[in-house]
């Protein structure tokens, strides 16, 4: 039997990071899997305003800081929420207002310096230990990500693979996902989708045994509400109108292939386990913001799993 | 947050209307459905009804506080179970949630069930001059059963359609129901009560065959023979503070419908949240005192409540004898007796009952979602958290409606004295908010790191966090609320049951029904546990936060 952990959607929180590499000791899992969308969302700058002065914008709120103490502080409660901080000055800041590809190349600066230190703290936590960590980028990962994951030497970029979790169970992996109103990093039609999932279903040795690790829930699975969006990417009736927004091929591949276990995020809100058909579909959601690692524990069995819970730690 | 630093990705959605957030919650204080059947009850206090609701708000202020900054603090976290289970852990969280958002569920489906018949059946009925099954409606037992099932079956057909089609309806619903209430209160300030004596007399006899000739004054004696007390205004302070925790029953939930979806902005956030539950608080208490100025200008206020005391002393078995208008006094058809068109009184009518349809498919809305919850988290079977292929949850559906049928029939046929608890179903929410309060309290000290990173955290009052104030406020009212219920130590200091409120613990009902959810909560939430243990699941592990080294 093996134990397998995953949580998915830490969208650059550092503390999720460390529960995350935490979690396989914490609940005795052998195997540990993290879901797509693991870069933040935000980079909040720390003007300078002479000596040790920074001011700070976070959600809304502006913070003076006066010393060196309260500047770690920030950074840490900055990171907390996975954001990026940045010290720049009032100069800097007029030229990025005028000059946006300019922010997007400190941003990207800024999400390959963390996953470069998640990197290297996985190599130091995992050396020596037998722990297998599996890692695929999800449709908000910019794809120089991928990059950083493969030069780990503990954790596995199993994107577009077909990786063997133990004797009985194979795992595919996608963090790719159907359209999104976005346009984000990883995401394309759902027929290009479909070839994707055949490529990999089609290396199977046993497809009912395997675990299919994607980023994007099965449509109308109930993984896949989210609220309602007009035009622009306003929730329409105050979020109080949900619909699904999950993939139809992969729902029709799972339909059709019926694996043990369905592995997805995305959708922070769609919470749960469901079946599709003989297939337990999970998605543990996200509260990565306020540095929960909300995840999934299964027991993998010879043709079936033998227990699963969902964590919130 | 500078959007020169925000990239664009999944979830990073704009705020939403707070008119449609407004819309929402302004359901949810339901003035035609709660407010009109609540304040019809509150015949026998000596406390001014307008300054209960400008008093009430005033505290009810803070619960829009609490849920605004705990959703600001936690957003998409599942409410209050999951607030309460993280701040205090343990099962706490459950067996107030549990209790609150579905066991006590079971009791509101009666009480819908009522207000489906008195306001949209038998004036509909009466208005079509099919007298006698709009009086049979208005019936107690069997008629009262069948509405309970008619709001079960709308209920369900509302989860099968899904919120997405439902937030629609209750749209229309609110534009519906706001030009009905718009023209009665029109017809109210615009004629006289001789207008409306003479109507009363003439519409009585037309609607429900009544053979009284003098509606009014018969209904009139009827009403002061039923201790008919309740002023419009004054009463002293203490007096006004009694009636609230009846009051409560109409306008403790402008939290009900509160979301936040997405990535969270900011103090903005907070401040959306917290507009659209205080609009919708202060437009519905102003559009009270309206409606009961409008009463007291052409109704005659008095006429009002001795209308109400004499249905009522009648409906709660104080008396058999039949009143004089064989029917709730519903103000709605009160006031379209000011009229004697009867496409108009048709039309109104309709338009009113929209009050009734675009709030009560929310009954089981907040239970699915901890049925859910609990079965996420392995403290109820798998199979309470399965969609059938068509994406109902039928499982979630049956917990709810089977032992909502038996509710119902308990509270009809009003076995062993049920129907006197009809203020538990208030009762058992304000416990599990009391339970929220604390939490509120204490989420600055107790979460600190999540409190400081979020978007209140520069909120506070002479330096304490406002959360934490005003979780004491709402709090405090909540206590003061639940010793009332429990107690009532003023007004009724021999304890005579069933109390002031009808669920003080003089009443065994009462006690048995809270016990009972109480009981049934701890034993599934105890029992799960145990079971989940032999499994090899330690569900307290799995609700642990784990280590960060």
């Amino acid at each position: 039997m093996t134990k397998l952990f995953f949580a998915t959607d830490i969208h650059g929180s550092d503390i999720c990071w460390s529960k995350f590499l935490n979690a396989g000791k914490f609940y005795e899992a052998d195997v540990l899997i993290l879901g797509g969308d693991m870069t933040g969302k935000a980079v909040v700058p720390f003007t300078h305003k002479g000596g040790k002065n920074y001011q700070v914008t976070l959600l809304e709120q502006v913070f003076e800081i006066t010393n060196e103490d309260e500047l770690a502080d920030m950074k840490k409660r900055v990171r907390s929420r996975g954001y990026y901080p940045y010290l720049t000055t009032p100069d800097e800041m007029a030229e990025l207002e005028k000059d946006p590809e300019r922010v997007s190349k400190i941003f990207l600066a800024e999400v390959l310096k963390v996953v470069q230190q998640w990197m290297d703290l996985a190599d130091k936590k995992f050396d020596g230990t037998d722990l297998k960590v599996y890692c695929s980028p999800g449709n908000d990962d910019m794809d120089e990500v991928d990059e950083i994951v493969r030069s780990s030497r503990r954790v596995l970029l199993v994107e577009g693979q077909v990786t063997p979790l133990d004797a009985n169970h194979e795992m595919i992996a996608s963090g790719w996902s159907n359209r999104t109103p976005w346009d984000t990093h990883r995401e394309e039609d759902e027929d290009q989708l479909k070839v994707r999932y055949e490529a990999m279903i089609s290396k199977l040795k046993d497809p009912r045994n395997a675990v299919f690790n994607v980023h994007v829930p099965p449509y109308k699975s109930g993984l896949d509400e989210a609220p309602e969006l007009d035009k622009d990417l306003r929730p329409v009736l105050a979020g109080q109108s949900l619909k699904p927004v999950g993939s139809t091929a992969l729902r029709k591949a799972i339909e059709t292939t019926q694996p043990l276990l369905g592995l997805h995020g995305h959708i922070h809100e769609g919470r749960g386990a469901m079946k599709v058909g003989k297939t337990l579909c999970i998605n543990p959601g996200s509260m990565y913001e306020q540095g929960t690692l909300l995840g999934a524990l299964v027991n993998l069995g010879k043709d079936k799993i033998e227990n699963y819970v969902l964590t919130s730690g | 947050m500078s959007n020169l630093f925000v990239r664009k990705a999944t979830g990073m959605v704009r705020s939403w209307s707070v008119f449609d957030a407004f819309i929402y919650a302004f359901f949810s204080i339901n003035l035609v459905t709660l407010g009109f059947y609540s304040f019809s009850q509150m015949y026998y206090f000596s406390g001014g009804m307008i300054p209960a609701l400008l008093i009430s708000a005033a505290f009810i202020i803070f619960e829009v506080v609490v849920y605004a900054s705990l959703i600001a603090v936690m957003p998409r976290s599942g409410g209050d179970y999951v607030w309460q289970t993280r701040i205090f852990g343990g099962g706490i969280g459950f067996i107030l949630a549990i209790t609150g958002w579905w066991f006590t569920l079971w009791l509101w489906t009666p009480i819908y069930g009522d207000m489906l018949r008195q306001i949209v059946i038998t004036p509909l009925l009466g208005a079509f001059g099919m007298q006698q099954a709009a009086v049979w409606f208005a019936g107690q037992g069997n008629a009262l059963f069948l509405c309970s099932l008619l709001t079960l079956a709308f209920v369900a057909l509302v989860i099968i359609l899904g919120m997405k089609s439902y937030a629609r309806i209750q749209k229309y619903s609110f534009y519906a129901g706001m030009l009905g209430l718009l023209i009665v209160i029109f017809l109210l300030f615009t004629s006289s009560p001789d207008a409306f004596k003479a109507g009363l007399d003439s519409n009585s006899a037309s609607y429900f065959g009544t053979q009284q000739l003098r509606m009014y004054d018969a209904t009139a004696v009827a009403g002061v023979a039923a201790f008919a007390s309740t002023p419009l205004m004054g009463g002293s302070f203490a007096l006004i503070m009694v009636t609230l925790p009846y009051l409560v029953f109409f306008n403790l939930w402008p939290n009900w419908g509160a979301t936040l979806y997405g990535e969270v902005r900011g103090a903005t956030d907070y401040k959306r949240n917290f507009a659209g539950m205080a609009w919708a608080l202060g437009v519905t208490t102003l559009l009270g005192i309206l409606f009961f100025l409008g009463v007291d200008r052409t109704i005659g206020w008095d006429f009002y409540v001795q209308a109400n005391a004499t249905w009522w002393n009648y409906a709660w078995g104080y008396t058999t004898e039949v009143p004089p208008l064989p029917v709730w006094p519903n103000p709605a058809m009160l006031a379209v007796f000011l009229t004697d068109n009867r496409l108009v009184q048709i039309v109104v009518l309709l338009l009113m009952s929209t009050w009734w349809f675009g709030w009560a498919g929310t009954l089981f809305l907040s239970s699915t979602r901890v049925i859910f919850a609990a079965a996420f988290d392995r403290l109820l079977p798998e199979k309470a958290a399965e969609l059938n292929k068509n994406g109902t949850p039928v499982n979630a559906m049956l917990y709810m409606l089977l032992p909502a049928i038996l509710v119902s029939a308990l509270y009809a046929y009003n076995l062993a004295g049920f129907r006197s608890i009809t203020l538990a179903a208030t009762q058992g929410i304000a416990i599990m908010y009391f339970g929220t309060a604390i939490a509120a309290i204490i989420l600055p000290y107790k979460k600190k790191e999540l409190y400081e990173a979020s978007p209140i955290a520069q909120m506070k009052v002479l330096g304490f966090p406002l959360i934490t104030v005003a979780g004491l406020i709402f709090g405090g009212f909540l206590l003061f609320l639940l010793v009332e219920w429990f107690f009532d130590p003023w007004l009724n200091t021999a304890g005579v049951p069933p109390g002031l409120y009808g669920i003080s613990i003089a009443n065994t009902n009462s006690m048995i029904f809270l016990g009972s959810c109480y009981a049934i909560a701890a034993a599934i939430y105890y029992g799960f546990k145990a079971r989940r243990k032999k499994e090899g699941i330690d569900l307290d592990k799995v609700q642990a936060e784990i280590p960060v080294e």
